[in-house]
Formats: structure tokens, C-alpha cells, sequence
């Protein structure tokens, strides 16, 4: 048991976070933005985090707060030019929002270490406090979906047109639901800060783009289960099969290109689906039998 | 209750004026009526007053406020509700679901209490599912709660939409061609709804292409026919006004 923990242990910690970059991702695009800005937030809140504590010395649960503060900042101050873009022009704007992150990363370098990385970062973070994360995190999203403001995203989601003429407010909720993005990344790009040793402007570019994404859509864009099991499968797939993990890039693509094209509610929203069809027909031909 | 009171309202794509000059009057407890021919400017009328189109000129005035430049979800705060002519439901979602967003307008729960979750948060939402099943009830569509809103059949859709925009507990609603493609035993039990609403004191402005079904229901009539208001009064006066014959008859 303990073997198969140490064994396992470093990637469990990856499922964790990445299920963290994950629903920062599905945040918002449960409130019908079509944003890919969860990359550059969450290397925001994993330089502010790592910089507090190498270079100013703060307590690191203070920093990791600190960074969870600026990504929620950043994420509402980005939020303001974003308001007039729709689908595909939010995509593309918050892809630049990342390339800019990426490039201030790699140009201060006295200040982040540039493409040599951020060094000597002290190892402060396990899995107990990915873990408690992963857990809040939940807890709110969960709770957003059961009350009031879920039910306003869900309704942006479907139609603005409707939203608004019942008096949702569109620009309101897309902001704070990109604050709440913002918040998630910077929490989870502070925890990441922790158990890496050195940070490179890199690791929050193109390639976290794509897997934050590739988690939501695989797992699910409606349940807060879809982007976890999401996650899950395309980090254990490569596991189970080394071969697989040399061609990481490319299977993530066929997964991709199949799920949407036969199952685009992905995995876990279209198992909910057919669970509540079923149960509905249930109820249906028990009625027609009385 | 106020009276929404239109002025002078125009409104131009490009060159094209789809409403020109319009001025009307839709007081609360009574049901107005607004008739007139295909591409007359009715829907472009009820995106004027809803903010969903800003007007190009003239004044919208909703009791004591301004309403004219005011975005969509405010004018819907103000108390205004509308239904939509092309059915629009939110499809994913179940009946009861598409019920409880309607109302969003009046519900207590702050933002943060909705993200922690608190209990006040959640008690409220239960509360507004009693309040959506008594509403479904009174339409008859219990049964359908639980189903997918965007698979049930049009007349239902319909209904849900109308619920809808009930659970806002509106002042004033705006119904675009409500009773579109029903059959008459259908559209008579809405009417009978409409004029429930009016006689509880709520605004309703009824647009209809079916003159005799609006002559039946309304208070007062008004004809729009090139986004022109060509005549206006109660229903006897309408269908003998012979500008509004020559409308109908002539397009
Ligand atoms: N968004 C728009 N852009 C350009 N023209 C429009 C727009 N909306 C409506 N119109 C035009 O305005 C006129 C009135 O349309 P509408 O209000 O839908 O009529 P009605 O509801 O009475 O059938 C039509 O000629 C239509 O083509
Ligand atoms: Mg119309």
C-alpha cells in the first residue's frame, strides 16, 4: 500500500491540481464565456505566491492568499474589455492575455528568473493541501449550481437574450465568473508554486491551454464531476500505458476529436443524461400502467 | 401600478424606418391589444420598450421612470416581462428549471450567500421550487416538470414561456403573438389567463395577427402598418375604421 503510494503519490498531486485548472476552466465556461485565460492566471498567482515568499519572505499560506487575491483581480480587471466579445473573439483575446503573460515571464527577469525559471523555491505543499483545495473549491462551485447565481449562469449560458429579459445581468455574472476562474487558478498556481522547485513562464502556456480545456470538454461542461473525471482519464490513460506517454500530445488529440464528435456533452453530463432519460421513461410507462 | 407611455418613437436600420412616430399608451388592469400585418414593426416595438433595441428617437416611459435608454435586464427589474414570438426556452433544461429562472427578478439571496452556499441561500431556492410546481400546476403541466423544455410540444412550450415570465411577478406583461399556430380551444383558455392577469391589476399588451381573437379579449386596440400607428381604439371602432380594412385587405 504505502509502495503503491510513493509510487503513485507525484501523480496524484498532478490529478489534483489539474482537476483544479480544470474547474477554473469550467467556471467559466458554465457562465457561457468561451475563455482560455485560466493559463495565464494561474501562472499569475504561482509567480505572486513564489515571489513573496523567495524574495520578501512571507509566510507561504500568505503568499499562496496573495496569489489567490491577484487572480481574482486580474481575472474581474479582464473581464471589462472581454464584455463586448462572444465565443470565438473572447477565445482569441484571452489566448493573447496568455502569450502577454508568458512574455513578461520570460522578459523581467530579474523579477520571475526569466527562461532560466524561478529557482529555489522551497517544497511547502503536499497533497493534504491540494487536497483541502480541491475540496472548497468544490464545495463553492456545488454551491453556486444549487442557488441563485448558478441558475443565472445557466441561464447565459443558454440564451442572453432570455437572461437579461428577466433580469440577469450578463456583464455582472461573466465578470464573476471570471473572478472566480481567476480565484481558482491563482489558489492552485500558489499550491503548484510550492512543490515544484522552479517555475518556468512555459509551463503556464499553450500546453495548459489546451489540457484545462481538453479535461472540460472530455469530462463535461454542465456537472462539477465532468472536468474532475476528465482530468482523471487523460492523466491515468498515459500511466497505465508507457508507450502511450510518448505520444501524450497526440492521444489527447484523437480523445479530443472523438468526443466531440460522438459525444459532445462529454463523458460525465452525457452518463447524467441518459440516467435521468431513463428514469423519466420509467416514470412515464408506470403512469400509463395505472 | 404605472402605465407605460410611448412617445414619439422611431426606430431606423440603416435607411429603413421599422417604427416611425409611434405613440401609445398600455395602462395597468387592462388588456391592450397591438394588431397589424407581417413586418408592420410589432416585435420591433417590444424590443424598443424591453432595451433590447436602442430607439432612434422619442421617449419610453414606464410609470414615473425613464426607461427609454435603460438596458434589457433593467427595464425587466422595472417590473417589465415579455414573451418572445419565435418560442425561446432554454432548451437543456427541465421545465421546472426554465420556471425557476423567472424568479431571478425578486429573489432575496445575495451573491455571496449564493457562492457559500449558506443556508438562507438554499432554503429560498426550495422555496421558489414550491412556488414554480404551483405555477405549473395552474397551467397544467405538472406532469412535465422534470422533462427537457426544448422536446416538449409547441403549445406547451408556449406555456412555459408564459410561466416564465409570471414568476417575475411582473407590472406589465408583453406578449408577442402568444396564441400563434393553437387551435381555438387552446387560445381561448390563454385568453381567459390574460384576462385573469389584467383583472389583478397587472398591464398586458397583447400582439396578435388573429383580429377577431384580439377583438374578443382586448380593452383597446391599436393598428400598426408600416411601422405607422394608423388607428387606435376599442375593439368595435377598429374593425369598422376602414384604413385598418384597407390594411389587411390590401397586403
Ligand atoms: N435587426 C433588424 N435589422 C434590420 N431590419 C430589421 C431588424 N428587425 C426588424 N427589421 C425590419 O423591421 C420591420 C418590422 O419587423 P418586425 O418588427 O419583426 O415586424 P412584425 O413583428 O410586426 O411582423 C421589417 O421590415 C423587418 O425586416
Ligand atoms: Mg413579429
Amino acid at each position: 500500500m504505502s509502495d503503491f503510494f510513493t509510487v503513485y503519490h507525484h501523480l496524484f498531486n498532478t490529478f489534483l491540481l489539474g482537476s483544479g485548472y480544470a474547474l477554473s476552466q469550467w467556471v467559466v465556461m458554465r457562465a457561457g464565456v468561451f475563455s482560455v485565460a485560466t493559463a495565464g492566471l494561474a501562472s499569475i498567482g504561482a509567480y505572486c505566491a513564489a515571489i513573496l515568499t523567495t524574495k520578501l519572505g512571507w509566510p507561504h499560506p500568505l503568499s499562496i492568499l496573495a496569489g489567490t487575491l491577484l487572480g481574482t483581480l486580474t481575472g474581474l480587471l479582464l473581464s471589462v474589455p472581454l464584455a463586448r466579445l462572444r465565443g470565438v473573439f473572447q477565445a482569441i483575446a484571452t489566448l493573447a492575455f496568455v502569450q502577454i503573460v508568458v512574455a513578461v515571464g520570460l522578459f523581467s527577469d530579474s523579477l520571475t528568473g526569466g527562461a532560466i525559471g524561478l529557482n529555489a523555491i522551497p517544497i511547502l505543499v503536499g497533497t493534504k493541501e491540494n487536497l483541502l483545495a480541491l475540496l472548497c473549491t468544490i464545495y463553492v462551485l456545488l454551491a453556486i449550481g444549487a442557488t441563485r447565481v448558478g441558475r443565472a449562469f445557466e441561464a447565459i449560458r443558454q440564451d442572453e437574450a432570455v437572461a437579461s429579459s428577466l433580469g440577469v445581468s450578463v456583464t455582472f455574472h461573466q465578470s464573476l465568473a471570471f473572478g472566480l476562474s481567476g480565484a481558482i487558478a491563482g489558489l492552485f498556481g500558489g499550491l503548484e508554486a510550492f512543490q515544484t522547485f522552479t517555475l518556468f513562464p512555459n509551463t503556464y502556456g499553450f500546453g495548459l491551454i489546451v489540457a484545462a480545456l481538453s479535461y472540460v470538454v472530455l469530462g463535461g461542461r454542465r456537472s462539477v464531476a465532468g472536468p474532475i473525471v476528465g482530468t482523471a482519464i487523460l492523466l491515468i490513460l498515459p500511466e497505465v500505458s508507457r508507450p502511450l506517454a510518448d505520444y501524450r500530445n497526440a492521444l489527447y488529440g484523437v480523445i479530443m476529436m472523438l468526443v466531440i464528435a460522438f459525444m459532445p456533452r462529454g463523458i460525465v453530463d452525457t452518463g447524467l443524461l441518459y440516467l435521468r432519460r431513463r428514469r423519466l421513461a420509467a416514470k412515464a410507462a408506470a403512469e400509463s400502467r395505472q | 401600478m404605472s402605465a407605460l407611455v410611448i412617445k414619439g418613437v422611431s426606430k431606423h436600420f440603416g435607411g429603413v424606418a421599422a417604427v416611425s412616430d409611434v405613440n401609445m399608451e398600455v395602462p395597468p388592469g387592462k388588456v391592450t391589444g397591438l394588431i397589424g400585418p407581417n413586418g408592420a414593426g410589432k416585435t420591433t416595438l417590444i424590443n424598443l420598450i424591453t432595451g433590447v433595441l436602442t430607439v432612434s428617437e422619442g421617449s419610453i416611459h414606464f410609470g414615473a421612470q425613464d426607461i427609454t435608454e435603460v438596458p434589457a435586464y433593467k427595464v425587466a427589474r422595472a417590473g417589465i416581462s415579455r414573451t418572445f414570438q419565435n418560442i425561446r426556452l432554454l432548451a437543456e433544461a427541465s421545465v421546472i428549471d426554465n420556471v425557476m429562472i423567472g424568479f431571478y427578478r425578486n429573489e432575496k439571496t445575495t451573491t455571496p450567500a449564493s457562492l457559500l452556499g449558506l443556508h438562507s441561500a438554499r432554503r429560498e431556492t426550495a422555496a421558489l421550487r414550491d412556488r414554480a410546481n404551483k405555477l405549473l400546476e395552474r397551467f397544467g403541466m405538472s406532469k412535465f416538470a422534470d422533462q427537457e423544455a426544448g422536446g416538449l410540444a409547441y403549445g406547451h412550450q408556449r406555456r412555459v414561456e408564459m410561466m416564465r415570465a409570471l414568476a417575475s411577478d411582473p407590472a406589465l406583461i408583453l406578449l408577442d403573438e402568444p396564441v400563434a399556430g393553437m387551435n381555438d380551444v387552446e387560445a381561448g383558455e390563454l385568453g381567459e389567463i390574460f384576462r385573469g392577469l389584467a383583472r389583478n391589476g397587472m398591464g398586458v399588451l397583447l400582439i396578435e395577427h388573429n383580429v377577431r381573437f384580439v377583438t374578443t379579449l382586448c380593452d383597446f386596440v391599436y393598428v400598426l402598418d408600416s411601422g405607422r400607428m394608423i388607428a387606435s381604439g376599442s375593439p368595435e371602432q377598429i374593425v369598422n375604421d376602414p384604413a385598418v380594412i384597407t390594411a389587411y385587405l390590401g397586403s
